[in-house]
């Protein structure tokens, strides 16, 4: 394969780390209050991997954003003034929310919840107006990004391609969904991540290339999501602190496997995928 | 070497119904589905009004109440009987689907003392939200699609997004076929809220039929819709060897960022142009003789869109129709590029193009042929549908009629 990693970059939020801040790569400052955690995670993790790639901002049309996002993610502490406004008599009431509730909601909510936006402010802040892909919501969902991605430099369509996972997981949302399946995630397995590769056609980058692509299949196994719940398995065993081997880390798994030196990468996911790739350096 | 591939299959869920023969007469006939809001007491909220669909209760129910994957389920078993015989090899669903929205009720019942999360799994998925992915995991399983699906999440551009990428993998013979298109039910008090609160949808309560009004002066935001579209997609060779019935060839996808605003798009169509020429491109072609626009009826968007159409088209701009589906049902937000797809693949097998309603008054900027208010005959081999998302995600396939004149 023709297909190179010239950059990489990562955000793992430590366990009460409430987020990062992305001041520094925006190029706006006025945007940041249309940031979520994931937003801030994602310009992060992307700015960092552009830079590692020796690669400048505004990348223009032929660079890609090829993403893959976790869960929708909701605070508590957004909700809980709009439920509290839409009570009548202990009962939701849909007169009381229509007319009092749903005005408390903080009116930039959706922009910072919305799993379109980590593209967006990417886009935005790195000047990147290719094609993209957002997928949703596990780690199998990033190697489609990532096959589309390599699918897309080997055509010529485009000459870079940010490859990404983010995930905001420490919310009352996540941490429901995370907990009702079967296997569930215990809170503390779950971290705020995001991983992104810059890739490049290999005969493009020429001493830039940190690594090659080898290799990569993805199979699935339908199955019937009303009545189980594939286990999830995977080989990624980090051993540098924060992260250990059993972290669930979203879709940005891959990408953060890679950053910490890892060249083979497997995992089998909740979503019945079996994901697996191997990377060499050069 | 990139294969051709063709539609064999579609199914649609609309607010004009839910068969696709009769979605077509009745956008050819220029009615509208935008209805008063009936599935819950919207009375009080800014915006009252939205283009609702009907699904079977049992299904629904069976959907474990969601909207949604109730739609995408059965416009998939309609593409699929559609089709015909099951196309050969591995198959991948590729889907835009539209967020879960929680239900505030839930949230009550969770903060209550003594909560206790529901014992079986399909009542856990169920309770507060309903993951959306489940819907491409359920096609996957009842129609035997055995490759790796995928759930597509960029906004209004989901769906041509979904059947761009199914063309990429089934024309580069990366999977045989593909089970594509979008589901989308954002019809709830939060959905409602959410998009009233941002001031996006019409608040034209008293007259339902007449609030979308795509390029018209005094449009004032878009209806929401709900719904689904399914497309059947396989390479040309094999439908031809097995005897499928043929609607249409999809010929070219193109996507773009805007990079440029939140909520707004790019002031000279930037990103559109972009998406709109990377799908002519790859199609191979350098215009079309028909577009299905984006057409939201809301201020930002439609001027743009025109002059995005305009810097594509040049001199030909202006005779070229542009029609706008989401005058009659609405926005159906992830489905919408899907169920304007089909709109336009039944429009071009009649050699007609369905009207743009309610456009009374042209707003200046707006410049192009819309076609308002009357169907026309119009013979045309190529229609290029467009959706933008917010958060400047745009995307555009081309369609070429089957079987083609030229």
């Amino acid at each position: 394969m023709n297909i190179a990693v010239t950059g990489l970059g990562q955000v793992v939020l430590a366990p009460g780390e409430r987020t990062i801040d992305p001041m520094q790569f925006l190029v706006a400052r006025k945007t940041r209050k249309f940031m979520g955690v994931q937003d801030d995670l994602a310009v992060v993790a992307a700015a960092r991997a552009v830079a590692s790639a020796g690669l400048t901002a505004p990348l223009g049309e032929r660079a890609g954003v090829f993403f893959a996002v976790g869960y929708i993610p909701f605070e508590e502490t957004d909700m809980a003034p709009v439920l509290a406004g839409s009570i009548v008599d202990g009962q939701f009431s849909m007169r009381a929310f229509s007319e009092v509730g749903y005005q408390r909601a903080h009116p930039l909510l959706a922009f910072r919840c919305l799993p379109n936006m980590p593209v967006f402010h990417v886009s935005l802040n790195l000047g990147a107006q290719g094609p993209y892909i957002v997928a949703y919501p596990g780690p199998g969902q990033l190697y489609f990004a990532l096959e589309q991605a390599c699918a897309a430099l080997e055509v010529g369509a485009i000459d870079v391609a940010l490859v990404g996972g983010v995930a905001h997981q420490h919310n009352f949302l996540v941490e429901h969904h995370l907990a009702r399946t079967d296997d569930p995630v215990r809170p503390d397995d779950a971290r705020d991540a995001a991983g992104v590769l810059v890739l490049e056609r290999a005969s493009d980058a020429g001493a830039r290339v940190r690594l090659r692509l080898e290799s990569m299949s993805v199979e699935y196994r339908p199955f019937d999501p009303l009545h189980e719940t594939p286990a999830r398995r995977e080989s990624f065993p980090v051993t540098a602190p924060p992260l250990a081997a059993s972290m669930e880390l979203g879709p940005a798994t891959l990408p953060i496997a890679l950053c910490e030196g890892h060249r083979t990468h497997r995992v089998e996911t909740r979503d019945g995928l079996v994901c697996e790739s191997t990377w060499s350096e050069p | 070497m990139r294969a051709r591939v063709v539609i064999t299959g579609m199914g649609v869920v609309s607010p004009l119904g839910n068969e696709v023969g009769t979605f077509v007469d009745a956008l050819l006939a220029g009615r509208s589905g935008i209805r008063p809001i009936t599935h819950f007491d919207a009375s009080a909220l800014p915006t009252r009004i939205a283009g609702e669909s009907e699904i079977e209760p049992a299904l629904l129910e069976s959907s474990l109440g969601d909207r949604k994957i109730a739609f995408a389920r059965y416009a998939a078993a309609r593409a699929m009987e559609d089709a015909g015989a099951r196309p050969r090899g591995k198959g991948s669903v590729v889907m835009g689907v539209g967020l879960e929205l929680f239900a505030m009720e839930h949230l009550l019942r969770l903060r209550a003392p003594g909560f206790t999360m529901p014992v079986s799994l399909a009542d856990r998925l169920s309770f507060l939200q309903t993951p959306s992915d489940l819907a491409v995991h359920l096609l996957s399983r009842e129609h035997g699609l055995t490759a790796p699906p995928t759930c597509l999440v960029s906004a209004c551009a989901a769906g041509t997004d979904a059947l761009g990428h199914a063309f990429r993998l089934v024309a580069t013979g990366r999977r045989d076929w593909a089970l594509s298109g979008g589901s989308d039910s954002m019809i709830n008090p939060l959905g409602a809220a959410g998009f009233a609160a941002l001031s996006a949808t019409s608040t034209r309560n008293d007259e339902p039929t007449r609030a979308s009004r795509p390029f018209d002066r005094r449009r004032d935001g878009f209806v929401m819709g709900e719904g689904a579209g399914v497309l059947v997609l396989e390479r040309l060779d094999d439908a031809l060897a097995r005897g499928a019935r043929i609607h249409a060839e999809i010929v070219g996808y193109g996507s773009s960022l805007d990079a440029h605003g939140i909520s707004e798009p790019h002031p000279e169509g930037r990103g559109a142009h972009l998406a709109m020429k990377r799908a002519l491109d790859d199609a191979g072609v350098d215009t079309v003789d028909c577009i299905n626009a984006h057409g939201t009826s809301t201020p930002k968007n439609d001027p743009v869109e025109s002059l995005a159409i305009e810097r594509l088209l040049g001199e030909r701009a202006r005779h070229v129709p542009v029609c706008a589906t989401k005058s009659m049902i609405g926005h159906l937000i992830s489905a919408a590029g899907a169920v304007e797809a089909i709109a336009s693949i039944g429009c071009m097998q009649q050699g007609m193009v369905h009207p743009t309603i309610n456009l009374d008054e042209p707003d200046p900027a707006c410049r192009l042929d819309y076609v308002p208010h009357v169907a026309r005959a119009h013979a045309h081999d190529t229609v290029l549908s467009a959706s933008y998302g917010f958060g400047g995600h745009n995307a555009a396939i081309v369609l070429r009629r089957w079987p083609h004149a030229r």
